[in-house]
């Protein structure tokens, strides 16, 4: 892929999973023998500028990344619980380059669509249905998203989003706060799982094993 | 093109492998060495207190001796790579001794951009140590912003000091008081030394 060196991927992990109750940052969750982290590594090989933002439990995300890959930048944030997402997300963009790829610790990929989602040729976002119990709304016109919202609707956006750094700008606490202001944009489906509470990982288990298809 | 000036920390970020537990192993005495600097990044035991002790060890050894096992040490190759091409915004700031290190400096073209500790050298032994350095207190004399990169418990006080502060983990674990301080981690040499240079 012609962009992989245009690109920074950063994944967001520094929140944590009081919800789950497993003590631990969800992206560390067990997806079928390996934790999630790892997961989305996996998918992520030809990328070289990978930049992990991490915060509660940053030393067990660090310690289990490294042990699978060396060459990541790990970007702390230990105000997680103060502030949001958007703020993550900021403290990575230092010497990043000019195309994003940004995504949360805590989504279960289906990998042949996160794969067109990579190669596709633009600004864009990942869509899905049936993603988690409490998403976030992407409303769509014209064939491309024109709001992400709170609320109840059928498209929901997980966080995976493909978008030039420059427009990642202003002071809002949200990435869909920030987003909203850049739209409208391109999506592709992409079949994922969020896990955000106990209900959201035996799902996503179960769909994992079941080939990332409900 | 930004203001910031680079300091670096020498042992286990400049060099691959620790310098004093290098030498240590020279005159066996590497156990005890290990205790000590173990201890040390812990942060159990105060530098300064530890530095003594550590000389001490090694202060059988003709200087020019150690001067030549530290300049022989391989390094951390795209780090330096950076330090040698942006020499007039880099220097060194690590608490080990201007008699044992100055092969080294010169090497990477820090000679005259080191902050270190310094010592009295009679008959080619350390007569006496003159100075410790404090790395938090040398950073603080600095005026132009700041990006600091280290790895040891002695190095949290200028992590604190900078505007950017990384961790370098690719030789030994960051010291845990110094990840709680950090902005950045990398634990690969030619990553950390990538995003040094999107800092100029």
């Amino acid at each position: 892929m012609e962009k992989a060196d245009k690109t920074t991927v950063i994944i967001c992990c520094a929140g944590m999973g009081t919800r789950l109750g497993i003590g631990t940052t969800k992206a560390l969750v067990d997806i079928s023998g390996k934790p999630l982290i790892i997961r989305q590594l996996e998918q992520l090989a030809e990328y070289d500028d990978i930049r992990i933002v991490v915060g509660f439990d940053a030393e067990r995300v660090i310690q289990t990344v490294k042990e699978y890959r060396q060459d990541i930048m790990f970007v702390f944030n230990y105000d997680y619980e103060h502030t949001g997402t958007a703020d993550s997300l900021r403290r990575a963009l230092l010497g990043a380059n000019d195309i994003i790829i940004a995504l949360d610790g805590d989504i279960v990929l289906n990998a042949h669509d996160f794969q067109k989602f990579l190669k596709y040729d633009g600004e864009c976002l990942g869509i899905s249905e049936n993603a988690t119990c409490e998403p976030i709304i992407a409303d769509i016109e014209n064939g491309k998203v024109v709001k992400l919202r709170k609320g109840i609707g059928d498209v929901q956006w997980s966080g995976v989003t493909k978008i030039k750094k420059n427009r990642l700008d202003g002071q809002d606490k949200h990435v869909y706060d920030m987003l909203n202001k850049q739209l409208p944009l391109d999506y592709v489906g992409v079949r994922l799982k969020e896990i955000n509470t106990q209900e959201d990982y035996d799902k996503a288990i179960m769909w994992y094993e079941n080939g990332c298809c409900d | 093109m930004s203001d910031y000036i680079f300091l670096f920390d020498m042992d286990s970020t400049i060099t691959r492998k620790e310098v004093l537990p290098e030498i240590a192993q020279k005159i066996n005495r590497l156990d005890e060495m290990r205790r000590l600097t173990e201890a040390t990044m812990r942060g159990e035991i105060p530098f300064r207190t530890s530095f003594l002790q550590r000389v001490e060890i090694l202060s059988d050894i003709p200087v020019h001796e150690v001067n030549k096992i530290v300049s022989e040490i391989p390094l951390n190759t795209a780090i330096v790579d950076f330090i040698r091409k942006n020499s007039d915004r880099c220097y060194i700031v690590t608490g080990n001794l201007d008699v044992w290190i100055s092969g080294l400096m010169k090497k990477i073209g820090m000679e005259n951009h080191c902050y270190c500790s310094k010592a009295d050298v009679v008959d080619d032994h350390i007569a006496k140590i003159v100075s410790v350095a404090d790395k938090e207190l040398i950073v603080r004399q600095f005026v132009q912003q700041m990006v600091t990169v280290g790895d040891g418990d002695n190095d949290s006080g200028m992590a604190r000091m900078a505007n950017i502060a990384i961790g370098f983990g690719g030789v030994r674990e960051i010291a845990p008081s110094l990840i709680r301080n950090i902005d950045f981690a990398f634990y690969d040499d030619q990553r950390c030394a990538d995003f040094l240079w999107k800092l100029l």
